[in-house]
């Protein structure tokens, strides 16, 4: 690699020169050092020398506690924060070549706090702040507050516009909406003759990547980290799935924690250990262009974020430097091998993909045309299947931990992630809610090399399309399918994707086959479900039949893709553990179904699952779909070490099919010999089913939408005779297909919690209304015990509520997509999670937190009181809308009332609910001989 | 060649059962003939056309000949690809680079193809042959002409080192054959080298005032050579017994087109109905076409009239019937076909033992009715030349010369898309890059599939249609059974010759 030499050399005879002066040379002088330093260089920096000097001098230790590999941004914001956290001396970091050589060298140096979810603000608010801090202390990091200028071309941008200033209220991010012609006064370069305005953010700004990176870097070795580089990692070793060495072409490191930080070679890494981790990237050319000096350009020209043009530039040491991110993208390295030297890694440029891009630059930047290319960049930059950075724990390996996938931005994810990767090692867990980047939200097939191949194409362009609700992809479909997917495509399904499944997400009888001249080769057309407005959704009107159904008639629904889990044990070991892993008593009578939450330390939700006991020694679970990995390696972690519970995930042998609605115990009895009738089949309970020609089915007395109806777990093999005799014999009860959204309408209007949306690792039972879920009562230990005790004496601090917005024209205004502000007498107490139209109500539900924040912005008890004394109000991108408040799940009025779905309620007030759980639940006959673990 | 009548009629006799004599001895006895020791074209072909003809079988009823196409488009590809040769010349002159292709639709093709570089004189010459009734002729020609053409150019002091040579069994190369594939079996190459060295002999002894050098006659006298040769060496008896091989070749025929290029003078020979026709590029920017054959066939008044003249009057009713040559055959000129050239006596003692009463001719009384004998035209090359097509009627048949002309000159606009976009050079403005950037955007929405420009005029002329190509249209003709193909399409056989306009434009007049 004749970079590397060349740079070898230079090190070798500057170093002391260039650490006298100043270890970073100016651009400047770089642009007038020589035509062949221009020729090879990628970025106006070049690769200085780091202070790490004659690196082959450097033995690598046999023994640390932490080894980080990869010398990019990343890890050295790793490093850097773990260093800060007192274990420097303990931690080495790694690199195959020299510190930020990987795409460090590739950014475009853009620093915005504006993501799309809270978490991801978070950690990029906090990587701003540490550029601050440094810079403050005096390390070099090249920020500069110039602030960032989105700019709209379409009314709907506008309206996401309009959605971000009223998240950056909760968000807690500075930011403005400008007329067109505030925008040319923040930046007089850009044409604003077809721009609808902007959203301009002063906080926003530009570092140096590749300073930021050594900075870090020198930062941490002050702190006593070692660095080796011309160092590659060849093996993770593991004993009993947790770290124990990591092997190099030096030789090997005995250590306890491992960071996979390797950029785009972390799939690659993740390869190096047995079991495999899964790191699912891909990479993907990236462009940009920078020009020769500007004269008289402005140095605090703003970063400007043109979306709709799908392109971004700014100002740098006197040149424009403008990328973009075109829809249809390029992946790079197809065949899956990624070259390790930096010299092979720089690809051909390819003018004809760019110049969608440059065109873009030149209608928004007429002045550009005059300008001089000094260079294009075309830069691999590593992309996950769904858009989002991969940090975390592996599944696979105990203190593995991964950061990577940073996918351009990285300088804006490392200060943030590095610091909550550092905290996850030191601390046990993070200050920052993470789930949502957890790396355990992937499997198997996300890992597949051709699957990420297809799907990265769509994932640049994400970065800058308006991303409307339930975005839905439209590469590596069609992968998971329940066996009765096929009938349900003939049904007219439109389809979302979820862990791979294809789920239902609405009926479109149109589209059932027989109304629909456009089946090909008897072939149903496939169609992928879309929203595409902010407002009222083309799907309305199947919805609110298909809801219909489910009250008033029978709905079916497909369940397949839930995680299903089967825990058995010889004894009653089983019992113990789960009694150890959840904050419900699972120790129910056989046939008995419960719903539990599993907590951590903290009292947050890991898991939040059903589970019926099959018999003395066996449980099923039913888990949220994203939780099949997650959930399984939280509670792997916490089973007893001597393998006596195993643990045997079912989710790929059972079709789910839920039916639902008044009529659903009649019309399943005439499929069945089982007595479906309250006495003896009651709520909550589980049974095996005969159903039709077919044995074997487990069904479940409950929905998770808290209609009356049972969800049928069905061998495969049998999932289509089943759902073809429930189809047959349903017509007489007018039985209905009802998809995705219709259960989610249902369970919002009935205040019914999920995990992944409205709880996370963050929210304990005792705030969202499910304290009568917890074994306070019983003297036994479970994980988060403490944590939820001490917080049932001293109060919540946030608490889950339901809001019925009034005065709200479902046909004319914009709807609540979830992250809406919310208002309590006129101030900020918290946003909304999930929402939905209430067919029942007729009203727009808003599921969401309340906080109760003092005069100086601290959190407050929050009481019933104050939640049911304020008048609310909820900000729908700029507008607000009063709103009624619930604490309890309500009522819903039906035809046909049922005693048993009357009396519970899924969520509700900290002090009925003793009395709720009495009411409802059998007496457990074993619990007098559960153990108490401590 | 000759698509039309014969082939129907064959089909038809076929279809109903009565195979002519005629058609199974030359399909019998064509084969073992020629032996090819390595014709990669043909298994190629053969291995792609039976992959495919398993499932046509079961698939063909006369219900689903028009439904949905039988070929993927990969497939469509490789079948149309099997053939390709690009060739690059990298030393200055007037040639830049050929494309040539071929497309069997007789089994085994009778249309064969040649081009080679003259290493003793300056010159490349391009040549397609177009056999018929079996591809033994055309095959021996695609091997032999070239040498015969290039003696003849040769000045008296080379050719008199060249004789040296191949007396002394030292090898000095004449020519150097691109893209060659095909080999002779061991007894026809030693025949072949003989009757060559006596040519070569006889040349040398011509004294040096006849030696005044004219393409025109030196192209001529190899033709009229070559042809000579295949007569007399079918009539040469080896041990009492008649060579079936030479005999049958003499027995098949082949037309042929050769073009010779030296610098700006561009020379092409041609008999029968193949053709050549060069593309020029207007001031305007519009393409013409320039044909620089004229076909030998009824179509073809001129040469109507010479043949007519060439016989007694008597016979002016029976020489050209049913638009051919005594009602047999449709090329008025052509190699090989003895039995339109040798005496009837000849003919009764040689050939009628073997082949048959058919073989000769009904009215046939003052043979020699065929000659070999080509129109060699001139043409010299300017800056608007572009390129140069050659091919056998398969193509003609089907598209004319402009189109033709047309289809290459898109193709080279659109190729150069096909190349990855480079800066021309540095510290460009970026609205100069835009400007070619969008210019070549022109060029991307024309990016032909094939690269290969004989391709592309394949793909095209099978497959096209007023609104671009027809999947459907390309893969039914593409998957026509054996028995029926030859009635749809013919052996197709292009090369597409590419020049450099610099050089022509310094080229001193």
């Amino acid at each position: 690699m004749m970079l590397h030499q060349r740079q070898i050399i230079h090190s070798l005879i500057n170093t002391v020169t260039c650490r006298q002066c100043n270890p970073v040379l100016n651009s400047r002088h770089n642009l007038t050092s020589g035509p062949r330093l221009q020729s090879t260089a990628l970025f106006p920096h070049k690769i200085l020398d780091n202070g790490v000097g004659d690196e082959s001098a450097v033995p690598l230790p046999k023994e640390a506690k932490v080894v980080v590999c990869g010398g990019g941004v990343m890890g050295a914001a790793v490093a850097y924060h773990l260093a800060e956290l007192g274990w420097g001396p303990q931690t080495v970091l790694i690199d195959q070549g020299r510190c930020g050589g990987g795409t460090t060298w590739h950014l475009s140096g853009l620093v915005g706090v504006f993501k799309p979810s809270l978490p991801q603000v978070n950690l990029a608010k906090s990587s701003v702040q540490l550029y601050k801090d440094m810079d403050a202390r005096g390390l070099k990091t090249g920020w500069k507050q110039c602030g960032s200028l989105c700019i709209a071309r379409t009314r709907d941008r506008m309206t996401v516009f309009r959605r971000m200033k009223a998240l950056a209220v909760s968000w807690n991010i500075d930011c403005d909406l400008v007329t067109p012609g505030e925008a040319q006064k923040l930046c007089p370069l850009i044409a604003i003759d077809d721009i609808q305005g902007g959203l301009w953010i002063p906080g926003d700004g530009v570092g140096d990547p590749y300073q930021i990176c050594l900075s870090l870097i020198a930062a941490a070795r002050k702190g006593g980290m070692q660095v080796i580089e011309n160092c590659a990692v060849q093996q993770i070793l593991n004993h009993n799935g947790k770290v124990v060495a990591v092997g190099t072409n030096r030789g090997t490191v005995e250590c306890q924690y491992f960071v996979n930080c390797g950029g785009f070679w972390a799939r690659k890494i993740g390869k190096m250990s047995e079991p495999y981790v899964k790191v699912p990237l891909h990479a993907c050319e990236h462009y940009y262009l920078h020009t020769k000096p500007i004269p008289g350009l402005d140095p605090m020209t703003p970063v400007v974020r043109d979306l709709d043009g799908y392109i971004y530039f700014r100002e740098n040491e006197g040149c424009l430097l403008a990328g973009g991110f075109e829809p249809v993208a390029k992946p790079a390295f197809e065949d899956g091998t990624i070259p390790e030297s930096s010299a092979e890694r720089i690809l051909p440029e390819d003018w004809d993909h760019f110049h969608i891009l440059l065109e873009q630059m030149l209608h928004r930047v007429p002045s550009l045309g005059d300008a001089v290319l000094e260079r294009l960049c075309n830069g691999p930059e590593a992309f996950s299947p769904d858009c989002k950075w991969i940090v975390g724990e592996a599944p696979e390996i105990q203190n593995y931990y991964v950061a990577a996938g940073m996918k351009t931005i990285g300088i804006s994810a490392a200060g943030g992630v590095g610091r909550a990767t550092a905290e996850l090692i030191v601390n046990g867990s993070s200050s920052y809610d993470m789930y949502e980047l957890d790396i355990s939200r992937f499997l198997g097939l996300h890992n597949n090399r051709k699957f990420l191949r297809d799907r990265v194409r769509e994932v640049p362009g994400l970065h800058y399309a308006i991303i409307y609700p339930f975005h839905e992809f439209q590469t590596g479909r069609n992968l998971r399918m329940s066996p009765i997917y096929p009938k349900l495509r003939e049904a007219g399904a439109v389809f979302g994707q979820v862990m791979g499944y294809e789920r239902p997400t609405w009926f479109d009888p149109d589209y059932a086959s027989g109304n629909d001249s456009d089946t090909k080769n008897g072939l149903h057309p496939y169609r992928i479900a879309y929203t595409n407005t902010y407002g009222k959704p083309p799907w309305f009107e199947f919805v609110r039949n298909e809801y219909s159904a489910c009250r008033e008639q029978v709905g079916l629904s497909d369940y397949s893709s839930f995680t299903k889990i089967d825990f058995w044990s010889k004894g009653t070991e089983v019992v113990d553990s789960l009694q150890y892993l959840c904050s419900n008593d699972v120790n129910i009578p056989v046939g008995g179904i419960i719903h539990t939450g599993m907590q951590n330390r903290n009292g947050g939700y890991e898991n939040d699952c059903s589970l019926a006991r099959i018999a003395e020694n066996h449980y099923m679970m039913i888990a949220p779909t994203i939780q099949q990995t997650r959930c399984k390696a939280w509670i792997q972690r916490h089973l007893p070490t001597d393998g006596s519970v195993s643990l045997s995930d079912v989710t790929s042998m059972y079709t789910a099919i839920c039916v639902m609605g008044p009529f659903s115990r009649v019309f399943l009895s005439e499929l069945t010999d089982t007595d479906l009738s309250p006495k003896s089949f009651p709520f909550f309970t589980f049974k095996e089913l005969d159903v039709g020609l077919a044995n074997g089915i487990r069904a479940m007395n409950i929905t998770h939408t808290g209609e009356l109806g049972y969800v049928l777990y069905i061998p495969n093999e049998f999932a289509l005779h089943v759902y073809t005799q429930l189809i047959e014999v349903g017509q007489k009860y007018g039985i209905q297909h009802a998809g995705y959204y219709a259960m989610r309408a249902l369970r919002v209007e009935r205040f019914f919690a999920f995990w992944g949306q409205d709880l996370d690792t963050t929210t304990t039972p005792l705030e969202c209304g499910r304290s009568w879920r917890v074994k306070f009562d019983k003297n036994m230990d479970f994980i988060g015990r403490n944590a939820l005790m001490k917080q049932r004496d001293e109060g919540v601090k946030r608490m889950y509520v339901q809001l019925i917005l009034q005065d709200h024209d479902h046909e004319i205004d914009l709807w609540p997509w979830g992250g809406e502000p919310i208002y309590r007498n006129g101030k900020y107490v918290g946003a909304t999670t999930t929402t939905g139209y209430g067919f029942t109500f007729k009203k727009q539900v808003c599921l969401g937190f309340v906080q109760n924040f003092d005069d100086k912005g601290t959190t407050q008890v929050v009481t019933p009181e104050f939640v049911t004394t304020g008048s609310y109000e909820v900000d729908v991108a700029g507008m607000r809308f009063p709103a009624k408040v619930n604490l309890h799940s309500p009522n819903l009025p039906t035809q046909y009332p049922d005693k048993e779905r009357l009396a519970y309620r899924a969520t509700r007030d900290i002090i009925d609910d003793i009395v709720g759980k009495r009411s409802i639940l059998p007496s457990c006959p074993g619990s007098s001989d559960t153990q108490t673990r401590t | 060649m000759a698509i039309g009548c014969r082939a129907q009629q064959l089909v038809a006799n076929k279809c109903f059962g009565k195979c002519t004599v005629r058609s199974a001895e030359y399909h019998k006895r064509a084969r073992p003939i020629c032996v090819l020791n390595k014709n990669v074209i043909q298994q190629k072909e053969q291995r792609i056309y039976e992959q495919y003809h398993q499932n046509y079988r079961t698939l063909y009823t006369s219900k689903n000949l028009a439904g949905t196409p039988r070929l993927s488009p990969q497939e469509v590809t490789s079948f149309l690809r099997a053939n390709e040769h690009t060739q690059e010349f990298t030393t200055t002159g007037s040639v830049k680079s050929y494309d040539s292709n071929q497309l069997s639709s007789n089994n085994p093709i009778e249309d064969t193809r040649t081009e080679a570089q003259c290493l003793l004189t300056n010159g490349l010459l391009l040549g397609v042959f177009d056999g018929h009734g079996g591809a033994s002729c055309a095959q021996v020609i695609a091997k032999r002409l070239f040498h015969y053409i290039t003696v003849c150019l040769l000045p008296p002091d080379i050719l008199h080192k060249y004789l040296n040579a191949l007396e002394n069994n030292e090898t000095m190369e004449l020519l150097n054959v691109y893209n060659d594939k095909v080999e002779l079996v061991d007894e026809l190459k030693i025949l072949y080298e003989a009757s060559f060295k006596i040519f070569v002999k006889e040349l040398s002894q011509i004294k040096g005032n006849q030696r005044d050098f004219h393409m025109k006659e030196a192209m001529e006298k190899a033709f009229l050579r070559l042809d000579d040769d295949i007569s007399n060496e079918a009539l040469c008896k080896n041990d009492g017994k008649v060579n079936m091989k030479t005999l049958s070749i003499a027995m098949s025929g082949a037309v042929a087109c050769v073009a010779h290029i030296d610098g700006p003078h561009l020379h092409v020979a041609s008999i029968g109905d193949c053709q050549c026709v060069l593309g020029m590029l207007s001031d305007v920017s519009t393409w013409t076409a320039k044909k620089l054959t004229t076909e030998h066939n009824t179509d073809n008044h001129e040469e109507v009239e010479r043949i007519l003249r060439e016989h007694p009057n008597n016979e002016r009713d029976t020489i050209i019937k049913m638009e051919r040559l005594l009602g047999q055959l449709a090329p008025l000129r052509a190699l090989g076909d003895v039995k339109y050239k040798w005496s009837k006596s000849t003919l009764s003692n040689a050939v009628l033992p073997y082949y048959g009463e058919t073989v000769i001719p009904p009215n046939y009384y003052t043979p020699p009715y065929l000659t070999a004998c080509p129109d060699v035209t001139y043409h010299r090359l300017t800056p608007r030349d572009k390129f140069l097509v050659i091919a056998s009627d398969g193509l003609w048949d089907l598209v004319s010369p402009l189109q033709v002309v047309r289809l290459v000159g898109e193709h080279m606009s659109g190729k150069v898309t096909l190349n990855p976009f480079r800066l021309p050079r540095k510290g460009m403005h970026i609205s100069d890059i835009n400007k070619m950037l969008l210019q070549r955007k022109e060029g991307l929405k024309m990016k032909p599939t094939d690269r290969n420009a004989a391709t592309h005029l394949m793909r095209n002329a099978l497959g096209g249609t007023e609104y671009g190509i027809d999947h459907v249209k390309l893969s039914h003709l593409l998957s026509i059974p054996q028995e029926l193909v030859r009635v749809f399409r013919d052996d197709i056989t292009i090369t597409v010759v590419y020049f450099d306009s610099e050089y022509l434009r310094h080229c001193p007049p």
